[in-house]
């Protein structure tokens, strides 16, 4: 007969047992998922510039699979604008990076499955060069009067919340969209001239701006 | 469902991908426009002035103040094309001048009755200062006022209560004073 403290401590050895396992499943099921590099591009922005004379903006993006349904996430592009009214002309032009991460919402049926529902968070940052601006101050009272202001060159930060859905067209080529709020940080850089449109960002002249990318992307994978 | 696998083991997705093309036309047309914004905001600065007066038979204090409206005000802005009147049909205390972007002074002449003369002259002296407003309403003028001097035909003397004049409406920069009778 053992001792009441001995079916204690083998009951105690059994529960750890079956967290062992449940550790070794859940490491079993990340393994099965493998590794995935999605490298992509919004296919709007180049038909926008197309069209458009006033922005121009064209931009990348890169995903990277680490566990746990979390892909660490990188957008890079540039782009530019250009103001031609009769009381305000100027030209921009400015590269930007996002870098965050974004999270699967809903569990993969299966360790193929890499389409779903994505939340994520990104810090951007953008280097904005403005060239001379010529500006006239209307008064129907006392007459127009006018003037110029040099080039700058100034940065833009802000933090995006971003919500998105990802699917699989064929195997390995995925489309999807994300919506971003995204929330200026550094608002007083923008007070002399708030760019009309900043490539990464948006409206200049908004410290918060909503906008929406439709990306189309090849996956690279591998297993772990 | 975003995907599904047919009896192939072949990925499914219409639903995604017919979503996924429509918008992406509907956002590649919506986003062709190119007018520009309009201007919501005042464009230009406004000068917000109250005429008072000290009833004739008591001590000029904060307390004995009171406004005074004006039959018919005849305010008129002395610029480089010759004088720009201003005629108020309805009587008032509260008016509104602008400032000369072109210079860091100017001249407005005002009459508490257009039938009154002579004129007062109110001369403003400031500082100027390029204000962008948005795109949509490109650049104005804001100004620090220094100095406003006045003729006392009508008038008994100005205060500026604050210097900054912008294009917010509702604050007022300066009171004048009218004679009580």
């Amino acid at each position: 007969m053992l001792p009441a403290a001995a079916y204690a401590q083998v009951a105690a050895d059994s529960v750890a047992v079956k967290d062992t396992a449940a550790i070794k499943d859940s490491s079993v099921k990340k393994e099965l998922a493998g590794r995935q590099l999605v490298i992509g591009a919004d296919i709007i922005l180049p038909v926008r510039s197309y069209f458009e004379t006033q922005r121009k903006g064209y931009e990348f993006h890169a995903d990277y699979y680490l566990h746990g349904e979390i892909y660490l996430a990188a957008e890079a592009g540039w782009g530019s604008s250009e103001v031609d009214y009769t009381d305000l002309k100027y030209k921009t032009s400015n590269e930007f990076v996002r870098l965050g991460f974004n999270k699967v919402l809903l569990p993969r049926e299966n360790p193929t499955d890499w389409g779903g529902i994505m939340l994520g968070m990104r810090l951007g940052a953008a280097s904005i060069h403005r060239n001379p601006v010529v500006y006239t101050v209307i008064d129907s009272l006392w007459g127009n009067s006018g003037g110029a202001l040099g080039a700058r060159q100034f940065a833009g930060y802000w933090f995006e919340i971003n919500a998105g859905v990802r699917v699989e067209l064929a195997k390995g080529l995925l489309a999807g969209w994300m919506v971003r709020g995204k929330f200026l940080l550094n608002n007083k850089d923008f007070k002399d001239l708030a760019p009309l449109y900043v490539a990464g960002y948006g409206r200049g002249d908004k410290n918060s701006v909503f906008d929406i990318n439709f990306y189309l992307s090849y996956a690279i994978r591998w297993k772990r | 469902m975003i995907s599904r696998r047919n009896k192939d083991n072949k990925i499914v997705s219409l639903h995604g991908l017919t979503g996924f093309v429509v918008l992406c036309l509907y956002f590649a047309i919506a986003s062709c426009t190119q007018e520009r914004q309009p201007c919501l905001t005042p464009k230009t600065a406004s000068l917000n002035l109250v005429c008072v007066h000290y009833p004739a038979d008591s001590t000029p204090s904060a307390t004995s103040m009171k406004d005074t409206a004006l039959p018919k005000a005849l305010f008129g802005a002395l610029t480089a094309n010759g004088a720009q009147y201003v005629y108020y049909k309805n009587i008032s205390s509260n008016f509104t001048l602008s400032l000369s972007p072109d210079a860091d002074s100017c001249s407005w002449v005002v009459s508490p009755d257009s039938l009154a003369h002579p004129l007062d002259t109110l001369n403003f002296y400031y500082q100027r200062k390029l204000q962008f407003l948005s795109n949509a309403c490109g650049y104005t003028y804001f100004y620090s006022l220094s100095a406003v001097h006045t003729t006392h035909n009508n008038i008994d003397s100005v205060l500026i209560t604050n210097p900054s004049v912008t294009n917010d409406a509702n604050t007022k920069q300066l009171k004048i004073f009218i004679h009580p009778n």
